[in-house]
């Protein structure tokens, strides 16, 4: 009961510490700014501990971030090669190769009225397809490895990304594009110079939904068969066991290579479209 | 507004009168299929009816941990396998084993004889498929015992596949071997055109490294309750009932079955073939666990090479207070 109160205590000391924080004269200030949410996640963390520990909640259930973290640092060996095996082999190839392929087939489409009116249905209907389903087909075609993995990734990230640059490079106006007529572009010079770059935001917006999409897709499509290593394969299994600690510990590594994994394509999309006024002030 | 309550007070009032036995509420390993026949003949046939009891089943499936179904009180009793029982006592969540209608495992490894395998020794050097989710226990245990490590291919590895619960990996030749039930999966591979001729076999049975399957178990703090005990003891008695039944009308139970099947997966051949095949891992019990299959089967997880599965021999994880009680 005393970890309980404490627990409750602590919310109050820290919703107060924030409320004053944010409305204090220095609450544009980088620091405090970085601070708020800081101790808003502190907080939270330790009312998990208290809480789990206080009502004596089964690790079954619910285990503490202490418990958590122990395991987590005594596991970083099993850890780095469930990390390797899903989100390098896994979700980063098929992110890539997905990608890539949705950003030439979007090229393809804006050349061709034919293909965008054939194909985007098609790349609607395929996203349309929920992933346990498409998963272990794709196991079966491509084996237990990493390569199905990838594949669902591919079939996941695909069409957020075509129907987000095919839009794109719908975005320029009649003017501008008489512009570079009267100028005698070609296709790809008005490509290049003009259309692509308006095109980013659009791109960046495909390519950022796409991270995530990306890591879940290789987790869950591990479930479905794997070798004896992936974050997918160490959840799936560890549920079994009852060993919550080390799901909780993968899912920590999930969210921390997720947000990096976004975060990055978010610094990449500043400094590539400057320019807009998005990314102003 | 009120006739609804009035209603709504009416239905409740019959419900608590029709309630009156005692509820259990039984967690499947798996879903409903003639692996637990015995339960819902023993549903069918009255013989919870005549006990006093008011049992619901909970069928499992391939996303349903009973272990954790039971941890957060969504039933009073689980059917489970013991090294994943025995598994999560240690991880700190007391379940104890109060029956054992299984006498028998029915797991096995099937191969291709194609590939040249004719003893466990032939084993090394191939791609097998292996269930997780608990089942991987004797597996790794009989690995070990065969000096065969599961890290990868090699002179004395084998390249281990977390295999699904589909029979494909082996028929697409994914896999040399992949682990089967003598009940379910290897009909599977049977009637997907293959001779039997054409498969090689290994018992878990015959390597020694059986591990008791499908047991009962509650939670060790409700055992205190003597309410709770003599509950289980009641449970216990019609459902041993019920597999007797069961074994001596294998059809009639197949039926049974099926009917309670609210998924309507399960075939009428799949089901009277599986419950045949039961029949014979259930044979020669009468629900009490034997304490020499017990030793066995923890002998076999603490043999389980480089990761055990129990690190200590587990204390308290049976008990024969339910059976002694139940049987006599």
């Amino acid at each position: 009961m005393v970890m309980v109160s404490m627990a409750l205590l602590i919310w109050c000391a820290g919703w107060w510490l924030n409320g004053r924080l944010a409305n204090s004269s220095a609450s544009n200030t980088s620091a405090v700014k970085l601070l708020v949410p800081a101790i808003f996640g502190v907080t939270l963390l330790i009312v998990w501990e208290l809480l789990v520990r206080g009502l004596e909640v089964s690790l079954v259930i619910l285990p503490a971030p202490s418990v958590i973290a122990a395991r987590f640092a005594t596991s970083l060996p099993v850890l780095w090669q469930d990390f390797q095996q899903t989100i390098l082999k896994g979700a980063l190839s098929g992110y890539i190769i997905g990608c890539g392929a949705a950003l030439l087939m979007a090229i393809a489409v804006d050349r061709s009225d034919f293909l965008r009116r054939g194909l985007l249905p098609v790349g609607n209907f395929v996203a349309a397809l929920p992933i346990v389903g498409t998963a272990p087909i794709l196991v079966m075609w491509f084996g237990f490895d990493w390569q199905s993995k990838a594949a669902v990734v591919v079939v996941m990230v695909f069409f957020p990304v075509l129907v987000n640059t095919v839009a794109g490079l719908r975005e320029t106006s009649a003017m501008q594009r008489d512009l570079m007529q009267t100028y005698a572009a070609s296709y790809w010079q008005s490509f290049f110079k003009l259309r692509l770059p308006a095109a980013l935001p659009f791109i960046f917006n495909g390519l950022k939904i796409s991270t995530t999409l990306a890591l879940v897709g290789a987790i869950v499509a591990e479930f479905f068969g794997s070798p004896t290593v992936g974050m997918g394969f160490r959840i799936s299994t560890s549920v079994g066991q009852l060993a919550l600690d080390m799901v909780w510990a993968e899912i920590l590594v999930a969210a921390l290579a997720g947000s990096a994994f976004y975060g990055m394509m978010a610094l990449i999309e500043k400094t590539l479209t400057f320019w807009h006024p998005s990314q102003r002030g | 507004m009120k006739t609804l309550l009035t209603a709504a007070a009416m239905a409740l009032g019959a419900a608590s009168v029709a309630q009156a036995a005692d509820e259990v509420k039984l967690q499947l390993k798996w879903v409903t299929q003639a692996q637990f026949a015995g339960y819902y003949v023993a549903l069918d046939q009255g013989f919870y009816e005549a006990e006093d009891l008011d049992v619901t089943i909970l069928p499992g499936g391939p996303d349903i941990a009973p272990t954790q179904v039971i941890a957060g009180g969504g039933a009073d009793v689980t059917v489970e396998w013991m090294p994943a029982a025995l598994a999560a006592r240690e991880k700190g969540l007391p379940l104890v084993n109060i029956a054992q209608p299984y006498k028998s495992s029915g797991m096995m490894l099937t191969c291709w004889k194609d590939t040249g395998i004719a003893a466990p020794e032939d084993l090394a050097n191939r791609t097998l498929g292996v269930w997780f989710f608990g089942n991987e226990f004797p597996f790794m245990s009989w690995m070990s015992q065969l000096g065969i490590s599961t890290e990868g291919k090699g002179e004395k590895g084998v390249e281990v596949l977390k295999q699904g619960f589909n029979v494909d990996p082996l028929l697409q030749r994914q896999a040399d071997c992949i682990s089967t039930m003598t009940y379910n999966e290897y009909w599977q591979v049977i009637d997907a055109g293959v001779a039997p001729d054409e498969l090689i076999t290994f018992k878990y049975e015959d390597q020694g490294v059986a591990t008791l399957e499908d047991g009962l178990y509650v939670l060790e703090e409700n055992l205190n309750d003597p309410a709770f005990v003599d509950k289980m003891q009641r449970f216990v008695r019609a459902s041993m009932k019920g597999w007797k039944w069961a074994e001596e009308n294998p059809d009639d139970a197949a039926e049974i079955v099926l009917d309670n099947d609210a998924s309507g997966a399960q075939t009428e051949e799949h089901q009277k073939r599986m419950m045949s095949e039961v029949a014979k891992l259930t044979a020669g019990s009468n629900g009490a666990l034997s304490e020499a299959d017990y030793q066995r089967t923890v002998k076999t997880l603490l043999d389980g090479g480089s990761s055990p599965v129990i690190t200590k021999e587990p204390e308290g994880a049976w008990t024969h207070v339910i059976t002694d009680a139940a049987l006599n």
